[in-house]
């Protein structure tokens, strides 16, 4: 089965031209599926995370899936980020240092992804930025990892990978998995059986909401990447199932998208030039705390 | 003289880095049976260098599950921690105590399902 990879972006229409290649492939087991780049003009390297969403379903079913026809400039961004790496097809050196590459990860390698993170600071990929945007950053991408790896209940792992925009001060990293996707975990602990993946979205985003289980409380996670991405002015997108939401200093909104993404992609768009220095407060104890 | 306890985070998980559930269950059951002994605890961070709420909630958060406020108030305290994740220490506790004042709450408004195309 051959089909193309139209031009993608990181923004609702290209999320739901990933989630279209997944829905018109999701019958298939044990064939092969060719993705044609040819009409593909613009590919945003920090989406090859959820189209790989897409192929590592496809693999799980034993299917062969290649790529052809990808045009010279997006083969070799996907080159630099490593992407093609899941095709046979080699790395490029990424002499300007604006990618971090693509990596699968298992769901227990909460550290390894956090040696990554570290390695890719520090003018690698990720700019130098301050000490306290560096850490906040770094604890957002933890904290969405683990929920990925808690929450996805997909064997198939974690799927990241980021891009830097020198001239716009702006880095994106986007964190994916192949899961059952957030409206499945919000149906089951709500029992709300038909809950959709928008009102899904909204209801994990409230502060307190999880549908973790064993009586722990939790939920903070999604607000608090949200607190950062407003105090930064930067940008989040979660993609899931059939919902699509999407945060900035501009607009609030959740839209539902035409096809099913399989799983569930948090991409954050942050601002490096970002000085804020995190700490509201004035110096807590411990017996301001309990 | 001080009783108090010092659990060393970083020893006991073997990690400078707080950010798994099983970690944080780690220091939880350290803390209860201690506390269940009557102890004083002093939880501390020194050398860890990350930190997300995940692992807070299991950690400490559980705590406010067996344990009063006012016994974790007089019994516990907390060391080694920056001035933002003091902060965030302090929204753990916060949704904790919510959490376990009524854990199974939400908004009969989310009864009102959505789309209904979608299976």
């Amino acid at each position: 089965m051959k089909l193309n990879v139209n031009t993608i972006k990181s923004n609702r229409a290209g999320f739901n031209a990933i989630a279209r290649i997944a829905e018109e492939t999701s019958a298939l087991s044990f064939d092969s599926v060719v993705l044609d780049f040819s009409r593909c003009s613009f590919f945003d390297a920090n989406m090859a995370a959820p189209l790989y969403s897409v192929i590592s379903r496809l693999r799980d079913e034993l299917n062969s899936v290649s790529v052809v026809n990808i045009p010279s400039d997006i083969k070799e961004i996907l080159q630099k980020n490593h992407f093609l790496t899941i095709f046979n097809i080699g790395d490029l050196q990424d002499t300007n240092q604006t990618t971090i590459p693509f990596k699968i990860f298992k769901l227990q390698a909460g550290e390894q992804f956090s040696d990554y993170l570290d390695s890719y600071m520090n003018g690698r990929g990720i700019p130098t930025m301050s000490a306290a945007l560096t850490k906040r950053f770094r604890q957002s991408l933890l904290e969405i990892f683990q929920n990925a790896a808690i929450h996805s209940r997909s064997g198939a792992g974690v799927f990241t990978c980021g891009q830097f925009f020198p001239q716009k001060h702006r880095l994106d990293f986007t964190i994916a998995d192949a899961g059952v996707g957030i409206r499945e975990n919000v149906r089951r602990y709500t029992r709300i059986a038909k809950m959709d993946s928008c009102k899904a979205i909204q209801w994990a985003l409230v502060e307190g909401h999880t549908t973790k289980t064993g009586k722990q409380p939790g939920g903070l996670g999604l607000k608090l990447l949200k607190d950062f991405i407003r105090m930064n002015t930067g940008k989040l997108q979660i993609v899931s199932r059939f919902g699509y939401y999407e945060f900035s200093a501009q607009e609030e909104s959740t839209i539902k998208i035409e096809h099913d993404f399989p799983g569930t992609c948090v991409n954050i768009e942050i601002n490096t030039g970002d000085t804020s220095s995190y700490c509201l407060k004035s110096e807590l104890s411990s017996d301001d705390i309990f | 003289m001080d009783n108090r306890i010092t659990i060393k985070v970083a020893d006991l998980i073997g990690s400078r880095l707080c950010i798994s559930a099983e970690d944080g269950q780690k220091v939880f059951g350290k803390v209860e049976s201690l506390l269940k002994d009557g102890k004083d605890v002093a939880i501390s961070f020194d050398s860890v260098t990350m930190l997300i709420s995940l692992f807070l909630n299991v950690a400490i958060g559980q705590l406010y599950g067996s344990f009063s406020e006012d016994e974790i108030r007089a019994k516990i305290q907390v060391e080694g921690l920056s001035g933002d994740d003091m902060e965030l220490l302090k929204r753990v506790v916060d949704n904790a105590k919510r959490y376990y004042a009524n854990p199974h709450q939400y908004d009969a408004a989310w009864q009102d399902v959505g789309d209904e195309d979608e299976q």
